[in-house]
């Protein structure tokens, strides 16, 4: 009876978890960002700023780039 | 500009400063990794490493699917080798979400492909609550021959019609999902014909080494945008969504990732890792071939590049600016870095790269650096019988080939020249 109490407890956990996590989801993996997902830099910060943007309601946003051609960093 | 560490850093600012409300997806179209120096059936051990740490850190910072193009071929029949495939894909998870509905292996000792991925997301803004399906596709161009040819068999793989693979794949990704993002390598013209025959598409992200930075185009419903070469400038799609769950609207953006984006720490320390790696295994490699190679591409004959020490023998005035410029120290730049033996780097900062003259530190020592004959061409026949007529440099053209936007944003010609005025 205690093992099947704790499986509950177990399976309960795990459901709440995959209900709290809404981000994406499906085929290919999680939403992760490798490490920590808040960056140290200040926000507001007027280049920064200039650089995000506008907040402006938008509900979904794709980043995208191409042509690394094997290369994580930029020359010299 | 670029990088994978300055990209990571964007999207993490980005979803902060959204209070992680919005949902963002990340991908690339096409060309991620290096085919340099691909002989027919194999990369060297240096460029399949590079490749790797692609596939790693592409796994590793959330990049929810990327296409393959032509130019991924050489390296791609390495992950897709059966043998040993189920290891690889634990070691490297992202393989699962390399796609292409067009190319296919020619034998039966590589695993297809698949043709998209489907990525599930919950909207908390425009239709909050709503799930979301979005079907990520891939397409590619066979690679050019020349103005009017294609190779459609290359590396092992078939390339076929896109066209055609289209209207096979998107009726039934369609009906999967609420939202088809398709990725295309391949010019203008192709992605509107591909957006105009399919009226399913939702966003074409196109891409073929392009510098440029148009307003997107309108299709269907199709939004058409274009990558930005090595994505140097990040793209940023932002979808509006109404209050039934469908997208209203589609504004492009394009984030300059230049050092005003710090690098993200963790996603620096594979990007240094990975360069380590690779340029341990290119010395070592390089320090083996160095038995005085003969210049490939002049079939054994004489390299028409002189080197420095050559012109300073006549021109010993215009040497000592040059020597105090930054042109006479243009491979510190990249051995500060570790990037010395990095050949999507040297071409910049030596002389005659690929065209008879630089080849590496190890068999040209005396061609490093951005020496004379870069920008004034070839000397050997100059040094032999010295004369008039030789030596005209069209500027600034000339120095854009190097100094490009992307580059040195900075560049400024008029600012630029008295530093090596000569």
């Amino acid at each position: 009876m205690r093992r099947k109490l704790s499986l509950l407890v177990l399976v309960t956990f795990v459901a709440a978890l995959a209900v709290v996590n809404n981000g994406c989801s499906g085929a290919g993996g999680s939403d992760s960002d490798g490490g920590d997902a808040s960056v140290s830099f200040d926000l507001n910060d007027p280049k920064i700023k200039e650089r995000l943007g506008e907040d402006d309601g938008y509900a979904l946003a794709i980043m995208y780039g191409s042509d690394i051609h094997g290369s994580l960093e930029t020359c010299g | 500009m670029g990088g994978l560490a300055r990209r990571v850093s964007y999207i993490k600012a980005f979803k902060q400063r959204s209070n992680t409300e919005v949902p963002t997806l990340s991908v690339d179209a096409g060309n991620l990794f290096t085919d340099d120096r691909f002989s027919a059936t194999q990369l060297p051990a240096e460029v399949m490493t590079k490749n790797k740490w692609v596939v790693k850190g592409y796994g590793d910072f959330h990049h929810d699917a990327a296409n393959i193009s032509y130019l991924d071929l050489p390296y791609l029949g390495e992950l897709l080798k059966k043998d040993g495939f189920d290891k690889r894909v634990e070691d490297y998870p992202f393989i699962q979400r390399l796609v292409s509905a067009n190319i296919h292996p020619m034998d039966d000792q590589h695993r297809e492909l698949v043709p998209y991925v489907i990525r599930e997301i919950t909207l908390k803004r425009g239709a909050p609550g709503t799930k979301l399906k979005i079907g990520i596709v891939g397409f590619s161009e066979a690679k050019p021959l020349g103005p009017n040819a294609k190779e459609t068999v290359y590396a092992g793989f078939r390339i076929d019609d896109p066209f055609e693979a289209a209207k096979k794949v998107l009726p039934e990704l369609e009906s999967k999902t609420d939202f088809i993002v398709a990725l295309a390598y391949m010019d203008m013209a192709s992605v509107q014909r591909l957006a105009s025959e399919n009226p399913g598409i939702d966003t074409i992200i196109g891409a073929r080494q392009t510098s440029t930075m148009d307003e997107p185009q309108h299709f269907n419903r199709a939004t058409i945008t274009y990558a930005y070469n090595q994505t140097k400038y990040l793209g940023e799609l932002r979808v509006y969504i109404r209050g039934d769950g469908t997208a209203e609207n589609q504004i492009n953006r394009y984030v300059a990732l230049d050092s005003t984006i710090p690098d993200d720490p963790s996603a620096l320390e594979i990007v240094t890792t990975a360069h380590t790696e690779f340029t341990n295994e290119q010395n070592t490699n390089a320090a083996a071939a160095s038995t005085s190679k003969p210049n490939a591409l002049l079939g054994g004959g004489e390299s028409p590049y002189v080197g420095v020490e050559t012109c300073a023998g006549c021109h010993e005035k215009e040497n000592q600016v040059w020597v105090n410029s930054r042109h006479g120290h243009a491979m510190a730049t990249l051995e500060k870095k570790n990037q010395q033996f990095d050949n999507e780097c040297v071409g910049c900062h030596v002389v005659g790269f690929q065209k008879g003259g630089f080849q590496s530190l190890y068999t040209t020592p005396q061609l490093a650096n951005v020496q004379c004959e870069e920008c004034h061409g070839p000397g050997r026949q100059h040094a032999s019988n010295p004369g008039k007529g030789y030596g005209f440099v069209a500027t600034p053209v000339g120095c854009t080939q190097c100094h490009k936007e992307p580059n040195d944003p900075d560049f400024d010609f008029e600012v630029y020249w008295p530093k090596i005025k000569h």
